[in-house]
């Protein structure tokens, strides 16, 4: 994640003697940099949930609002197709993989595999190439076309109006949007096992509720959060990068894109190895 | 107001640019200043500097003894500095329409204004016919406006703030006649309003002289002051 933003070695330095390690501080050096600049973003960003000024906090409510509607009311759509077609296709392939699996099984396998992954994960991807694009997208035009400047010179902190709505929106998004795509994603899953008449919908129920744990919410939540934080900043990040020409906005915005889906990948696996560890009896099957 | 704007040793540099070197500057509270200078001298970054839009490398900006710092924006209305700028190219936000642009800073503000929605808005529609803007142009987005009406609006905004800091950057520049006529009917208003002190970065001779304020030249990071009478920048035009 936190090499060479924005920045690639050139020919020259990988060719020269020492480029090596030039490149190296470089990258280094640009990492930093990154993560320095995506950790002040949240910080300044938590510090104006505490700034003073009521009608400032119903300015920012409804910005919030306009981007929980695009992201999350607009996004239904996408992750309803998505879910319903990723539940479907795992039954299917649990279907032709273990034919006569036991219901319990299955319902372990949708649990682990599609409610405790694959929910969080694509929600976020989705998000990411929808909201994150254009979030990157209107920042970076915002920030070359001096809308930035023009907000600092009224009065307002482009972080507290721009990047804190679209950072409690595009997170409580995500979280809703996941829980959902997990329902769908059960729903897709139900209707193919009831187009082959196996599982038994019964026995694929009480392996449902014999693998899901309330500890789930809370990885259900960990992970919703953190990966709607992670696109939510990292788009707003690039977004800023922007310096002063439109035509850095699309390389930026494919930037935060494609950071946010690794940050979102690693991100999952971390919580998932770090939620195993934590609960042992959860990784053995029913 | 009784410092008025103080650049206290500053030095900004922008790219290979030295805008300022060491400068010192103090235009006091009601009053105009006028930079000229020639393209990519760095009036407007001055402009900034001015508008506390832009942190020197060293030294420091102030208004009335607060220092102006980007960071500090919402701040600065908390303690009574209400800035207005109207830069080059607008800075209009692009996805509202000109009546919202006009309306966003009262509203953001709209507690420590003391405004009712109901006063936003009349003060927003007033402001923007007052510049000339049709109840047509209101709702339309920036984007779709000629640059002329998109200017308007941008005064619209500067003048709805009530502000007592004002920045213009080539405030005429590219407008036909009777569009800079609307503003420098603004800039004389402010001009003669003592509660307002203003820095105009313009090279225009009209302007400057109806304006009836001795230029000052940004040059190698300097601001030389000048008699438009007997020693004529050959920048102005």
């Amino acid at each position: 994640m936190g090499a060479s933003v924005g920045t690639e070695q050139s020919p020259e330095v990988r060719g020269r003697p020492g480029g090596l390690v030039r490149g190296l501080g470089q990258s280094a050096l640009e990492g930093s940099r990154f993560w320095f600049g995506c950790v002040r973003m949240v910080l300044f960003a938590l510090r104006a949930l505490a700034a003073p000024g009521a009608a400032a906090r119903r300015a920012v409510l409804r910005v919030t609002m306009a981007q929980i509607y695009f992201t999350g009311a607009e996004g239904l759509p996408f992750v309803t197709a998505t879910a319903l077609v990723v539940g479907a296709t795992i039954m299917i392939q649990v279907h032709v993989a273990a034919p006569g699996m036991p219901g319990e099984i299955v319902g372990n396998v949708l649990v682990t595999v599609v409610l405790r992954e694959l929910a969080p994960l694509v929600t976020a991807i989705i998000v990411a190439s929808r909201s994150g694009t254009a979030i990157a997208t209107e920042l970076g035009n915002m920030k070359a076309s001096l809308e930035f400047v023009g907000l600092v010179s009224l009065g307002i902190d482009p972080v507290r109006f721009v990047v804190l709505p679209r950072l409690i929106a595009v997170t409580a998004s995500v979280v809703v949007l996941e829980v959902y795509f997990g329902l769908l994603a059960l729903v897709g899953s139900a209707v193919v096992a009831l187009a082959f008449g196996t599982p038994d919908l019964v026995a694929l129920q009480d392996g449902l509720a014999a693998t899901l744990r309330l500890a789930d919410l809370g990885l259900f939540a960990v992970k919703g959060v953190g990966c709607g934080a992670l696109v939510a900043v990292l788009s707003c990040y690039f977004g800023f990068q922007v310096k002063a020409s439109s035509t850095e906005v699309p390389r930026m915005t494919g930037m935060a894109v494609i950071r946010s889906v690794l940050g979102c990948v690693i991100y999952n696996f971390l919580v998932t190895v770090v939620f195993y560890a934590l609960f042992p009896e959860l990784s053995r099957p029913v | 107001m009784a410092d008025g704007l103080v650049l206290a040793k500053v030095t900004c540099h922008r790219g290979p640019v030295v805008v300022l070197e060491n400068a010192s500057l103090r235009v006091p509270s009601g009053g105009t200043l006028v930079v000229t200078g020639s393209n990519g001298a760095g009036k407007s970054t001055l402009l900034q500097l001015c508008a506390g839009l832009l942190v020197p490398q060293s030294g420091t900006v102030s208004v009335d003894g607060i220092p102006l710092e980007p960071a500090r924006a919402e701040m600065l209305v908390r303690r009574g500095i209400r800035r207005a700028c109207v830069f080059q190219q607008g800075g209009l936000i692009a996805n509202i329409s000109a009546l919202e642009n006009v309306a966003l800073p009262l509203r953001y503000h709209a507690d420590f204004l003391g405004l009712s929605e109901t006063t936003i808005e009349e003060r927003a529609r007033f402001c923007l016919g007052a510049v000339g803007v049709e109840p047509a142009s209101m709702s339309a987005l920036p984007g779709t406006l000629s640059f002329g009406i998109a200017k308007r609006v941008a005064f619209a905004r500067a003048m709805a703030i009530e502000p007592n800091l004002a920045c213009f950057d080539d405030p005429d520049a590219g407008l036909d006649r009777e569009n800079a006529e609307v503003v420098e009917d603004i800039l004389m208003s402010y001009r003669n309003d003592p509660s307002i002190t203003m820095v105009i970065a313009t090279n225009h001779r009209a302007l400057i002289e109806r304006l009836g304020v001795a230029p000052h030249e940004l040059v190698g990071g300097r601001v030389v002051r000048l008699d438009l009478l007997t020693m004529p920048p050959t920048s102005l035009v």
